[in-house]
């Protein structure tokens, strides 16, 4: 018999000198326990919903000794395809972050200086109470704002803002999707979902699927590739989506709708649309077809940087793979003075392709058969008329408002005032553009409460910062989601682990402060009982939530609007807009140029990577390890120009701000574009892993935003970049 | 009686992978690998941007659980050995005593000394995991399922189902000097394809194998002579030397100047 040295060791007394770590040596032994550090406990399993991102995940929590040890994927989660990314996986260090806020805190100090002073629930709440009530009493229930996130609970805020009395509601969403949305909701009566899986030919121009992961459409864009579908990216950037994509055009920023309508050019000169489908659904066809004539390929190669010839081919290969081809709509809209109108250029082209509720097409709202649970608010006399953003710009939407109009109304005091503000889920200091007129609207405030998991820096000047549990330790409301043809379907979260510290809800603390307000009725109600009431229609939903983590209705995908009409004012999809033509906006889209970029400047553009959710996952431990801190990408030739090297800092400014960062020189980015990712250089130092690393997007980025919709425009953006001397 | 043994491979379709770096997070919380370690990477082809339309190749990678693994050779206690029931590579911690020869032994720098324990640390296909029945974390987590996890000499298994599909274009990527037979198959046109090195058998092990007489290289004097030396050597070198650090910056480095 033939003594290996391994069998020789475990034989022999040696094993216990060389052990000299602390790992039990019979421990050791045992087949499969090979790694320090893993107790023998049984693990236990949970279902929850990812909030790592905006996505909603389906995922199991494995639970060993009270502790979540490990996030991983729900597999009869269809939406998210099986799968949970790395955000995903890093959820546990947001559950965990030692930097986590642990209780009730009142500022001492100036506003951003830094100095707290612990304080019990009960007084925090009950000053919260008093705040609102003098807020109200000097300056009606509209001088309160409100702020949330597109978490399960942020409804909530909504819900205390009306029956408060405040119409000045913003979201996060008019500093992220909001001309998209606009776009599609005026072409078509509703926004689209893509049904990448089953396109052959799909453009991506303003998203990058590949790294802003939404689910399924950035896995079903590999599926789908695999199997044939070809991608045409135009991105001024080498994205990763960039990297995969079978054509990559680093188009010149903010030309996209030139290309747009050089590919409706081509298809209609050349008659390669369905005449019929055309006739039958859309409405403008003549008035289009004449507008599309001064935008020929050749005008559009001198705008976007982008051979004719190819944009000729581009259109006829996406014309002859039509209606399984798509501009895939993007979601990231919040870049240009223009980007409703920019986004309408990209539903048109879907529109003459006939893709519309068609397989490999976009696709319309599923029957999720979720219900709401409505209130009647009460009245108040006192309030203002509207918004304090309103009739800024023609086609706001209602229930998110613009951050960034509010921002100015609050500063100008003008239609009228704004004093306190309740913010939570959401960082606009972090992801808003011109962050130091954000810290003006800040000091504005009478009160300002913000409830978060950790001190991000709107907490960072809040008067009032209140412990939130994160997604893992508290129970939410139901919420129906959809995702390409894959499904419509309900999720809900239990708590998977008891609420650390002294954490709490948003929906306890607003139904305390309801009860205060003598407002109690309108949250007279638990989570329990709540999700009971939205899911009344459901008979079977609450058993396959239970079951799975996850309710399917089985509603039809296609073929939905066979027999209805389109939510326009012609009652069809509108690639003339009736309703604009009578408000004196353009009724088509009307191609106008970026700003010039000067020599030696550049235009901004910012952007998301897997690994990071703007500033929510900033602090996360396991997630700054994969990025480290952002670079600024700055192409070789101007780095050249400039006398900057790799390795160098540098200071990018732009007219309202300035950010010093590490420069990434790279042929994968314009001459006349940088680049920085979203999230990094906070002002909070409790965050303690990211403070101080990197520059961040909202310092630089200047407040433009959508004339028609109100949405931020961060690539309004010019730059200047100076290499920094190392000191 | 030639029922085949096990052998549990990854097949890889790295024409999937997105970088996403899902596999990394996961298998790192998985393990509880410490800061700035990993057990697994995504590895990257250099774009040719004077291409009309530039690519990149992305390859996710971990420990080959070779079949001739090198690791194994460099072990003086048998700490690292080929599991025989499953076919793995795998570190019994309790007789590591974290001399790091192992290290410079690997082709793929797939190993590193955790700097918490101090032992030597690598891929195990999460052991832990599969007890529970569940797959390796970065199989399970993988957004585009580029990974594939299985027992290769089984035919019913997804991987073999998958090699057999694919038995033109299996790619293995072995350093030419070193050829360990790697258990991680890639599928198609896998890139780069420039970065395992030459495996580097320890010193002190070539040493002793040259001045001690075959006849009275036994069991006994080998490891017990072996031990004492790399004892030596880890007192010297230290227990985190920049070069056990398994980082992605030193991924990204290695890859610079490879193939597009």
């Amino acid at each position: 018999m033939k003594l290996s040295r391994r069998d020789f060791f475990k034989a022999s007394g040696l094993i216990a000198a060389a052990a000299a770590g602390s790992v039990p040596v019979l421990g050791g032994l045992e087949p499969g326990l090979a790694h320090a550090g893993t107790s023998s406990g049984e693990w236990s399993n949970a279902y929850s919903v990812c909030d790592m991102c905006f996505n909603k995940c389906g995922c199991i929590a494995r639970i060993q000794d009270g502790v979540v040890k490990k996030l991983d994927p729900n597999p009869k989660f269809i939406k998210s395809r099986g799968m949970l990314c790395a955000r995903g996986n890093a959820g546990v260090s947001q559950l965990y972050d030692p930097d986590r806020l642990k209780h009730p805190l009142l500022r001492k100090g100036a506003r951003g200086e830094g100095k707290w002073q612990r304080i019990p629930w009960d007084e925090a709440l009950d000053m919260m109470a008093a705040k609102m009530q003098d807020i109200r009493k000097k300056y009606t229930s509209c001088g309160h704002l409100f702020s949330a996130g597109a978490d399960l609970q942020s409804q909530f805020v909504g819900r205390f803002a009306e029956v408060y009395g405040s119409y000045n509601v913003t979201s996060h969403e008019s500093l992220c999707l909001l001309s998209g949305s606009r776009a599609f909701l005026d072409t078509f009566g509703e926004v689209p979902f893509a049904d990448v899986l089953n396109s052959k030919y799909i453009i991506m121009a303003g998203a990058n699927r590949f790294e802003a992961l939404v689910t399924p459409d950035s896995i079903d864009l590999m599926t789908a590739m695999q199997k044939g579908t070809k991608l045409v990216v135009l991105d001024p950037r080498y994205t990763k989506t960039a990297a995969l994509a079978n054509e990559w055009h680093p188009i010149r920023p903010g030309t996209d709708m030139a290309f747009m309508l050089a590919l409706a050019h081509v298809i209609i000169n050349e008659k390669l649309y369905n005449e019929t489908w055309i006739q039958d659904k859309t409405y403008g066809i003549e008035q289009f077809r004449e507008h599309v004539q001064k935008y020929d390929p050749r005008f559009a190669a001198e705008e976007c940087g982008i051979p004719a010839e190819d944009i000729v081919r581009i259109a006829r290969e996406l014309a002859a793979a039509a209606p399984a081809a798509m501009i895939y709509p993007g979601r990231r809209t919040s870049d240009y003075k223009n980007s409703t109108q920019i986004r309408r250029s990209f539903a048109i082209v879907n529109a003459i392709l006939g893709n519309w509720d068609q397989p490999g097409g976009l696709l319309a709202a599923r029957e999720v058969g979720l219900k709401g649970v409505p209130f009647d608010a009460p009245w108040y006399d006192d309030n203002p008329d509207d918004r304090v953003d309103a009739h800024k710009v023609p086609m706001m939407f209602e229930h998110d408002g613009s951050f960034v109009l509010t921002r100015d109304a609050v500063l100008s005091g003008k239609p009228y005032p704004i004093k306190g503000w309740f913010v939570y889920k959401t960082n606009p200091l972090g992801t808003a553009p011109n962050r130091a007129k954000t810290i003006e609207m800040a000091n504005a405030m009478e009160f300002m409460t913000v409830v978060d998991v950790a001190m991000s820096d709107t907490a960072w000047m809040a008067d009032l910062v209140l412990p939130a549990p994160s997604y893992l330790e508290r129970q939410d409301p139901a919420s129906g989601l959809q995702g390409s043809a894959a499904c419509a379907c309900v999720v809900q979260r239990d708590a998977v682990v008891p609420a650390l510290y002294e954490s709490r809800p948003v929906f306890d603390i607003l139904k305390s402060v309801a009860g205060k307000l003598e407002l109690g009725e309108y949250f007279d109600f638990t989570i329990e009982e709540y999700r009971k009431k939205q899911l009344r229609g459901l008979p079977n939903a609450a058993t396959a939530l239970a079951d799975d983590g996850v309710y399917y209705n089985p509603s039809k995908v296609y073929g939905i609007y066979k027999d209805r009409v389109y939510k326009t004012l012609s009652k069809k999809i509108e690639l003339y807009n009736k309703r604009y033509e009578g408000m004196g906006v353009d009724p088509m889209p009307v191609y106008s140029p970026p700003s010039k970029v000067p020599k030696n400047r550049f235009r901004m553009v910012v952007g998301r990577s897997a690994m990071v959710t703007q500033t929510s996952s900033q602090n996360n431990a396991v997630l700054h390890q994969l990025t480290g801190p952002n670079t600024l990408w700055l192409n070789t030739a101007s780095a050249k120009n400039l006398g900057i090297h790799p390795g160098d800092t540098v200071e990018v400014a732009s007219s309202v701000g300035r950010g010093e960062l590490k420069v990434e020189i790279t042929d994968g980015i314009r001459e006349d574009t940088v680049y920085m990712l979203s999230g990094f250089g906070p002002l909070s130092p409790q965050l303690s892993l990211i403070f101080g690393e990197g520059a961040s997007m909202s310092a630089v980025l200047q407040e433009g935003y959508d004339e028609i919709c109100g949405n931020a425009a961060l690539h309004e953006t010019i730059v200047s970049v100076t290499r920094k001397v190392a000191s | 009686m030639s029922i085949k043994q096990a052998q549990l491979a990854m097949v890889i379709d790295s024409s999937m992978c997105i970088d996403c770096k899902g596999c990394m997070a996961s298998c790192k919380i998985a393990n509880d690998s410490p800061e700035g370690q990993w057990r697994n990477w995504v590895k990257h082809s250099v774009p040719d941007f004077t291409a009309r339309f530039p690519k990149t190749h992305f390859q996710p990678g971990g420990c080959m659980h070779c079949d001739n693994p090198t690791c194994v050779q460099a072990c003086p206690t048998g700490a690292t050995y080929k599991d025989k029931k499953d076919g793995t590579v795998h570190i019994d911690s309790s007789l590591c005593i974290g001399c790091g020869n192992c290290i410079p032994a690997c082709p793929y720098d797939a190993r590193f000394r955790n700097i918490l324990t101090k032992k030597a640390d690598k891929c195990n296909f999460c052991a832990e995991r599969r007890e529970q029945g569940l797959l390796p974390a970065c199989v399970d987590t993988c957004p585009t399922k580029a990974r594939v996890f299985g027992d290769i000499n089984d035919p019913e298994s997804e991987a073999s189902r998958l090699l057999a599909k694919n038995a033109g274009r299996l790619v293995r990527v072995v350093n030419a000097k070193t050829d360990t037979k790697p258990n991680m198959i890639y599928l198609g046109e896998t890139a780069p394809l420039n970065w395992p090195v030459e495996a580097k058998m320890p010193t002190a092990m070539a040493a002793l194998t040259s001045v001690v007489n075959p006849l009275v290289r036994t069991v006994v004097g080998l490891s017990g002579i072996g031990v004492a030396v790399m004892l030596v050597r880890q007192l010297i070198a230290g227990s985190d030397s920049e070069d056990d650090v398994h980082d992605e910056s030193g991924t990204d480095s290695q890859n610079k100047g490879g193939d597009a």
